[in-house]
């Protein structure tokens, strides 16, 4: 008995181990690459070497933080607007039902679309009401992925908390609306934190929708680590250090939601 | 202090109806009971008082107000829940000062009132808790601190007290029963335990199937009740119910049980209900029941006994049981006046006789 639940143990740790150098190992490798020279480069499996900062000049002297910025800007909005939107939303479908069992998971349904289908006419659209030189277009189009997941993963923080709360602010005196935002919001607090920030990491990632609908000199992040790739050849260093200022925002995050996330993801997945 | 009224008061979901043509009324300042079984409508009636359903037919008013269409906010009711809703969030103040909110009390003026409120009921020195950090009991008085500081024109109650345990909801049940006297405020309290609707009701609405079986002050429906269904829901031990033949100061049911009933007339089908109190054993070596199980409760005792193919219960006095043994056969007797009839087809009260 002991002697199966010791074998199962490290399975299970070397299972676990092999997972987490499976995601470490090409970060690491990524890190060690930004401090490299052009010629360190070319020795992939070069780990003891003189660090240089060189890439590190090249990547801010190309205005990568300031896409950055755009980058963190542009999920800010799209985040704010599908935690206010998303939060009201999923509330709707987990306490009233509202569209019945399909918007559960039915919400999900334009995460099949491919970010093609709906690039260009975002595209055309923004040509048409001229807002081509502005964010709202990459906005726009984060909203159609971040709201959808932003709302299916707060529906299982709703259906944690009790109807008899709304029914009660109701009965004391409050509007169905001010219930929910006194009583009812409160409680799914965490849930909604955590959703805030795997939203902005969603829309944070996205390159597809900022190649094509942001505008062109001042680009999101995604986009001015590919312009790494010249046409003279990937600049591997620089793009090394680029990704690395991608990479350490959202794995800090990531850090402080790791349980609500895990939450947020199986209480809106198992529950029917 | 308002009267609130049924008129056909209607309930459907689909096709099923919950709640059917039901009309109540319930007096100012008294506190009635909605009693009966699960599903029987007692908490969709409440909750359609309280605005939290819709009423698909008839009228409720309040203090002769149809209130229909009207939010829950505009009803002027205060309700405590079953597992008291209490605002997780909040502290104990700010959960009793929380209705305050809604009527723009000032912040100050509403937390002071609210201490009143927390002392009044023993929970001054918890105020500042969080309610997961309260017994069962204190989270139950948290809720009531909440419904009576608005001083509203009716209480709602829905099995305030299920989840509590035995020994405290006895005292919760008077504690309650008392700051609804003092304040005199209508109530309306739903239950499916019908010794604390007995215990607690001025009326007592007994329903059965979105139906009202009967109301009444709780004496007199323990007295007549006018159906077979109420004489067995109300009382405990419940009522023994026998169908059977009357003639010559005798009741006889077909498989041979017999029940000496004095001078009452005589009865070709009927059905016979006695409660445990009134059925009178005396031991009799050619007695037609026998003593199956007998358990003591103090100062009485409870007899279960064979007769026959039934299976009837009497309440006797503890001291009586040295002449009641196990096995010990016995004759059974009830006076006349002790007795209710049911119509063996409706299995409606017969008129008294």
């Amino acid at each position: 008995m002991t002697r199966r639940t010791n074998l199962w143990s490290v399975a299970r740790a070397l299972l676990l181990w092999v997972a987490a150098l499976t995601v470490t190992l090409p970060l690491l490798w990524v890190a060690l690459a930004s401090f490299k020279s052009p010629a360190q480069l070319n020795d992939p499996g070069l780990v003891l070497f003189a660090p240089n900062l060189d890439n590190w000049a090249r990547v801010l002297e190309a205005g990568v933080l300031d896409a950055a910025g755009r980058s963190a800007m542009v999920a800010t909005i799209t985040v704010a607007i599908s935690v206010v939107a998303g939060s009201m939303g999923a509330y709707a479908i987990s306490a009233y039902k509202t569209g019945g069992s399909a918007t559960r998971f039915g919400i999900l349904a334009a995460q099949v679309l491919p970010p093609a289908v709906l690039v260009f006419p975002f595209l055309t659209m923004a040509y048409a009401l001229r807002l081509d030189t502005t964010y709202i277009p990459v906005i726009f189009a984060h909203l159609s992925f971040v709201l959808p997941v932003i709302t299916w993963f707060l529906i299982g923080f709703f259906d944690a908390v009790p109807r008899s709360l709304e029914e009660q602010a109701r009965v004391d005196g409050f509007s169905r609306f001010a219930a929910f935002r006194m009583v009812v919001l409160p409680q799914v607090l965490p849930g909604i934190g955590a959703a805030a920030i795997f939203g902005f990491t969603l829309s944070w990632n996205d390159m597809f929708y900022g190649l094509i609908l942001a505008p062109t000199q001042e680009t999101i992040l995604p986009v001015a680590i590919a312009a790494f790739n010249t046409f003279r050849g990937v600049e591997l260093g620089a793009m090394s250090a680029a990704i690395i200022i991608a990479v350490v925002p959202v794995v800090i995050a990531s850090f402080f939601i790791q349980r609500r996330l895990v939450q947020g993801i199986s209480g809106g997945a198992v529950k029917f | 202090m308002a009267e609130v009224r049924f008129n056909k008061v209607r309930k459907k979901y689909g096709s099923t109806v919950i709640v059917d043509d039901v009309d109540i009324v319930f007096p100012d300042g008294s506190l009635t009971v909605l009693v009966g079984p699960s599903g029987c409508g007692k908490s969709t009636s409440l909750r359609m008082l309280a605005g939290l359903e819709e009423i698909s037919g008839g009228e409720i008013m309040i203090d002769g107000r149809v209130i229909n269409g009207l939010e829950p906010r505009d009803r002027d009711i205060a309700m405590v829940f079953q597992n008291y809703a209490l605002y997780p969030h909040l502290t104990v103040l700010e959960n009793i000062a929380f209705p305050l909110r809604a009527t723009k009390t000032r912040r100050a003026d509403a937390l002071r009132r609210a201490q009143d409120v927390a002392d009044s009921l023993g929970l001054g020195a918890l105020t500042s808790r969080k309610p997961k950090d309260l017994s069962g009991g204190q989270q139950q008085r948290v809720a009531i601190g909440r419904a009576i500081i608005r001083q509203p024109a009716v209480f709602l109650f829905d099995e305030p007290l299920s989840n509590l345990d035995a020994k405290l909801r006895v005292e919760t049940r008077f504690e309650l029963l008392q700051i609804q006297r003092r304040l005199g405020i209508t109530a309306v309290y739903v239950t499916h335990d019908q010794e604390e609707a007995m215990t607690m009701s001025d009326r007592m609405v007994v329903m059965r199937d979105g139906r009202v079986a009967q109301s009444g002050r709780p004496d007199e429906i323990y007295a007549r009740p006018n159906s077979v269904f109420v004489a067995t829901f109300v009382g405990s031990p419940k009522m023994n119910i026998l169908s059977g033949t009357i003639a010559d100061g005798a009741f006889t049911s077909p498989s041979g049980s017999r029940i000496a009933v004095g001078s009452t007339p005589a009865h070709d089908a009927v059905i016979l209900g006695v409660r445990p109190d009134d059925l009178t054993l005396s031991p009799s070596p050619t007695g037609t029941a026998k003593v199956a199980l007998v358990e003591l409760l103090g100062p009485r005792a409870i007899v279960h006994l064979d007769a026959s193919d039934d299976r009837l219960t009497s309440v006797v006095d503890a001291a009586a049981l040295a002449d009641l043994p196990v096995g010990a056969l016995v004759d059974l007797s009830v006076r006349p006046g002790a007795l209710h009839l049911f119509d063996p087809a409706s299995e409606n009260r017969l008129i008294e006789v």
